[in-house]
């Protein structure tokens, strides 16, 4: 008798995954046009896909160390989930957030210009809909 | 007074586990799901930092921060290595080539190691065929005589190995301060 096992691919390796990542990127893409680089990544850090090509995947090993640490400073202090994660620089704002249910983030850098409310507005819903097509499966 | 104390080694190495072991507070950990099970196949993996304490009396503690094992995280590394006075360094024999990986670490945290000091523990030497002790002593002699470096077999789960790799470090860093204290 041969035992059956079922060997699940990676995200970053999935090409069902990759495709989704890539129309989300274009869902934030298409909402927000101040988007300078967007990418998804794995909890672990390795980038799903990104745009516009990146040559290194530089954004999505520190986007994995920032979504770890906001995690583990709203558990230490006991206020709740993390829902997102924003860092406001001189000339990029960069926000952050986990796709609903799934051990990804969605990780995008914008334009100065952007407000922080649009961005994270184009950002939420990337995500969610990333989500639901990925639930769909 | 507070020393602060870096766990440094590969993906795998026991680090996580070691401060857990020694910690006198509840480990703050930044666990990732581990896609990457070709390098190492667990669950999770360290994708910022650990954090545990030691509290050595009502004055003195020793920070411990673990680093994430993995290269792509090096920027961690560097964040992390300015405030360290010394260098744990995990190696687990079972990994590919435990040998160049030490050196590696050795290599890439010289200024620590030089400033401050470094113990390594070679951790799951019980469980497959590896590199002896000596291998390891070998190379570190041959790389850098210009460093007493301690080198001893580890369990990271049980407290009384890790305290006594720490015992290690601290001595070392002690003598190296003495060292750099007594004029030319």
């Amino acid at each position: 008798m041969i035992a059956q096992t079922t060997v699940s691919l990676a995200p970053h390796k999935d090409p069902f995954v990759i495709d989704l990542a890539t129309v989300a990127l274009h869902d934030l893409t298409d909402v927000a046009h101040t988007v300078r680089y967007a990418t998804v990544l794995t909890e672990d850090g390795f980038e799903v896909d990104g745009v516009p090509a990146y040559e290194e995947d530089r954004l999505s090993s520190m986007a994995s160390s920032i979504q770890a640490l906001s995690e583990a400073v709203a558990r230490e202090l006991v206020i709740g989930r993390a829902h997102y994660v924003i860092i406001a620089a001189d000339d990029a704002h960069v926000i952050q957030l986990r796709v609903p249910g799934q051990q990804l983030v969605l990780a995008a850098v914008f334009e100065v210009e952007e407000t922080l409310g649009n961005a994270l507005a184009a950002c939420k819903y990337a995500a969610e809909r990333f989500a639901t097509a990925l639930n769909a499966r | 007074m507070e020393h602060i104390i870096l766990f440094a080694g590969p993906m795998g190495a026991g680090k996580t586990t070691a401060i857990q072991s020694l910690s006198d507070i509840p480990v703050i950990s930044t666990e990732a799901a581990n896609t990457d099970r070709a390098t190492a196949d667990k669950a999770t993996t360290t994708v910022a930092l650990d954090y545990g304490e030691i509290h050595v009396s009502d004055e003195e503690r020793i920070r411990m921060y673990g680093i994430p094992g993995q290269r792509r995280f090096d920027f961690m590394w560097r964040i992390l290595r300015d405030r360290a006075e010394g260098m744990v360094l995990l190696i687990h024999n079972d990994g590919p080539d435990p040998v160049d990986a030490m050196r590696e670490f050795m290599i890439e945290f010289a200024d620590l190691c030089e400033r401050g000091g470094v113990a390594v523990g070679i951790t799951r030497m019980d469980v497959a065929p590896g590199p002896i002790l000596t291998h390891y002593t070998d190379v570190l002699e041959r790389d850098r005589p210009d460093l007493m470096v301690p080198v001893m077999p580890v369990d990271p789960r049980d407290r009384g190995n890790m305290e006594m790799l720490m015992m290690c470090l601290i001595a070392n860093i002690e003598m190296r301060a003495a060292y750099s204290a007594v004029p030319a």
